[in-house]
């Protein structure tokens, strides 16, 4: 390699073209994008937040959540499955729109068609495919169901109704997507979880209401007053959820933790928009605790 | 150990030698600058190596040391990756990249001053940002931490010490440049705009919603292949036809690979953030992109194959062999499992487990780690014109440091395939997935514990080395000063 300048060029242009099609494309076409206006809610989606929840967002990437926790919820691209329930009053015309369907199960003519018909007819379509035959079969005068095949775990463990999208993180700076999933992820947790005293234990001590957890304590963030005798504790105070404070002591939330949970009870990624559109959201089983499964039993 | 015998370059001579210098003139000019980056790179590797293990160890036991702020894993993490990236691999990488280049150049060294000034600017700002980072004012994007007011200043000691390589390397010898060369330049040319232009986009001008992510994806792509990746492919084509005496098999294979990897290595980038909030087709160009970087692997590998035989028979004597033959296997390793891991179908596993941070630290560690690490073993009793005090050290490191990378790629490969699968059972409550990957995370705390303790017997060599050259430029000073003078003896 004789030619110096060849060198410093090339490795300019692709590392130009990788700044390209990872940044400047995405801009072009996602990088104008504005809060979306929702008018079943009169609300203009992402919601801006409440400063003291901005405030909490800068306690949030200044004590690292996101070296554990993802705010993103993933979903693969939908697929669904068509369940024929009945084959309603014109079952020849409903089986003929079957055989057309199931080529493999019916043969060319359709003869092979066998008299039970498989359950479910149609298994990990594409929705538009599933949608397709469930309108041909409809108007065929058959019963059809259409569940959806893969919402995924992230979607079945109640971390979120939908897949994340850009137009999410549109109000935050910095975007804090996460990588690894020490912890579950937090892009819904303000939907799942409106109690703002849990989050001040968890945060406290997360073993306290989870033994096992490896979440890190943050007593930093609260304060610990000592109580003069008869004096009765603050309504503020942290208890419940198993927690009793030492006699004599009362623990209260720093301003840091207010802020960090008003932040944390705002994450919220579920408004439902044309990039996000389920076309029949299941009705999937709201989960009651943070962390846990949705099969997980429930705390005695 | 064979860190003294020099046997003579037998790079395939293309250019007749016009007016090389003697190497003990180059070397004597890499003296200051060269050493003063080993030093601060020594020093940060320790650094690095405490905090790692810090960070590590709460991980599993989080109740430790948990009422100081200062020391939550959010903040050690990020001050743990950073003085291990920007302090230990980034300054041994231009120890090596300066030293290689004036001596492949055969031209001395320029600048020596400003190397200098621009090192101790830059260490100045990574301890600034370290600081800062603890204290919490982390940027929050993983691996672009370094507070706005401390990124400015390691770009300011990176633009006094890179230039001087090019400097250097205008005036060389020869006008073909040699493999070990091409990498260098690109690595010095890549990071000063890579760097620069993902702290504008994210923290300086940030770009809006999720783009800030993508080029911070970018970057860390960029970062780990064409800056580390590169500066440890370098010294590795560096070290292995010198110490073998086997040339490089294939120049056009090597340039091959060489392009293929600039081309899709920087690509590949938005694989990390698989099935995130973004436009589907980033993620899959970046998946098309790391498929292809395996034909840059390959290339590698089928040169490699050429020092085989020759690494065999030199393993016994050199300790830097064995650091640079263990580097070009990671480096194999890494590179497949990087572009497998890109595919889609893989990711949907991988995503958000051990494997995303196993990759990375294999590497930052393992790849460009390893082979500046014996690069560092090769140059720096060159550059001192003394032996190694302790051989048995850098036996014991390589050892350390090879345990460390087998122990962290092994637990985080396996442990992350074992937490993606734990993820994708949805009726598996947190709990159940925490307990599945903790023995597999808990383990990084050893392979973090054995890498320290290399890094403090290779601290303890150059300790032991520095003491020596202090002797042997003061002994003459020390002995005229302690002779008395004419006219103090009497008659």
């Amino acid at each position: 390699m004789k030619h110096g300048p060849l060198l410093f060029l090339g490795v300019l242009s692709a590392v130009l073209a990788s700044w390209l099609t990872a940044v400047v494309v995405p801009h072009f076409q996602i990088g104008n994008e504005v809060p979306i206006l929702i008018e079943e809610l009169g609300i203009n989606y992402p919601l801006d937040r409440a400063g003291e929840a901005k405030q909490g967002a800068e306690i949030y990437r200044a004590l690292g959540c996101n070296y554990c926790h993802t705010r993103q919820v993933r979903q693969a691209p939908l697929l669904a499955d068509l369940t024929v329930t009945d084959l309603g009053p014109n079952a020849p015309a409903a089986r003929a729109v079957v055989a057309a369907l199931r080529r493999d199960l019916a043969g060319v003519d359709g003869s092979r068609l066998p008299e039970v018909l498989p359950q479910p007819l149609l298994k990990h379509v594409s929705y538009a495919a599933a949608e397709a035959a469930r309108r041909r079969l409809t108007n065929a005068g058959a019963r059809v169901e259409l569940t959806f095949a893969n919402l995924g775990a992230d979607i079945a463990r109640g971390w979120g109704p939908r897949r994340t999208v850009a137009r999410d993180y549109l109000r935050d700076h910095p975007v804090l997507l996460g990588q690894v999933r020490f912890g579950p992820d937090l892009a819904n947790l303000g939907v799942r979880e409106t109690n703002a005293m849990r989050l001040y234990l968890k945060l406290y001590n997360a073993r306290i209401e989870m033994p096992g957890s490896t979440m890190p304590r943050y007593p930093f963030l609260f304060e610990e007053r000592r109580l003069r005798p008869g004096e009765a504790p603050s309504p503020e105070a942290l208890r419940g959820f198993g927690f009793e404070p030492p006699a004599g002591v009362e623990i209260v939330a720093k301003p840091e933790a207010r802020q960090l949970v008003a932040y944390l009870l705002s994450l919220k990624a579920d408004a439902l928009f044309y990039e996000t559109f389920l076309p029949q959201p299941p009705a999937a089983a709201a989960p009651t605790s943070t962390n846990a499964a949705a099969a997980a039993p429930p705390p005695p | 150990m064979s860190v003294q015998e020099v046997p003579p370059p037998k790079f395939p001579a293309s250019a007749p030698l016009t007016s090389r210098a003697p190497t003990e003139v180059i070397d004597r000019s890499c003296r200051w600058p060269v050493m003063v980056l080993v030093v601060l790179a020594a020093g940060w590797m320790l650094t690095a190596g405490l905090l790692s293990v810090l960070a590590a160890i709460k991980l599993h036991a989080p109740g430790m040391l948990a009422p100081h702020a200062w020391l939550t894993y959010g903040r050690l993490q990020p001050a743990a990756w950073n003085a291990l990236v920007f302090g230990f691999a980034s300054l041994a990488g231009l120890a090596a990249a300066l030293w290689m280049t004036a001596r492949l150049s055969g031209a001395p060294l320029r600048g020596g001053g400003f190397i200098v000034l621009g090192a101790l600017v830059w260490h100045a700002g990574l301890k600034i940002g370290l600081l800062g980072i603890l204290a919490g004012d982390a940027t929050g994007f993983e691996g672009l931490e370094l507070p706005p007011y401390a990124s400015p200043l390691l770009l300011v000691g990176y633009l006094l010490m890179a230039p001087w390589a090019l400097l250097t390397f205008a005036r060389r010898a020869e006008p073909e440049a040699y493999v070990a060369q091409w990498h260098v330049l690109t690595a010095l040319w890549v990071f000063p705009w890579v760097f620069a232009a993902a702290h504008l986009a994210t923290t300086f001008l940030p770009l809006r919603g999720v783009l800030q992510a993508a080029a911070q994806a970018w970057y860390l792509q960029n970062l780990q292949l064409l800056w580390l990746g590169y500066l440890g492919l370098a010294a590795l084509f560096y070290l292995a036809p010198k110490i073998t005496g086997v040339a490089v098999p294939s120049r056009s294979l090597a340039l091959f690979g060489f392009w293929v990897l600039t081309l899709f290595g920087s690509q590949a980038g938005m694989a990390r953030y698989a099935g995130g909030p973004f436009p589907a087709w980033m993620t899959s160009v970046a998946a098309a992109a790391g498929a292809l970087t395996l034909f840059g692997v390959g290339a590698v590998v089928l040169n490699g194959v050429g020092f085989a035989r020759a690494v065999v028979g030199g393993w016994r004597e050199s300790v830097v062999l064995r650091f640079a033959a263990l580097a070009a296997g990671v480096f194999v390793l890494t590179g497949t499992l990087s572009a497998l891991n890109a595919l889609l179908g893989v990711r949907e596993w991988t995503q958000f487990t051990l494997v995303t941070p196993g990759l990375d630290l294999l590497w930052i560690q393992g790849v460009a780690g390893l082979a500046l690490l014996g690069a560092l073993y090769y140059l720096v009793p060159r550059v001192m014109g003394l032996a190694w005090p302790r051989p048995g050290l850098a036996r014991g490191h390589f050892y350390l440091a090879a345990a460390a990378v087998g122990v962290l790629g092994v637990a985080f490969l396996v442990g992350g395939w074992v937490h993606g699968a734990a993820l994708r059972e949805a009726n598996l409550s947190f709990l159940g997935v925490i307990k599945r990957y903790l023995p597999f995370a808990s383990t990084g705390t050893l392979a973090q514990l054995l890498w320290l303790l290399g890094a403090g017997l290779f601290a303890l060599n150059l300790l032991g080395m520095l003491v020596q050259g202090f002797r042997r430029s003061a002994a003459p000073v020390w002995r005229a000063w302690r002779m008395p003078q004419p006219a103090e003896v009497k008659p």
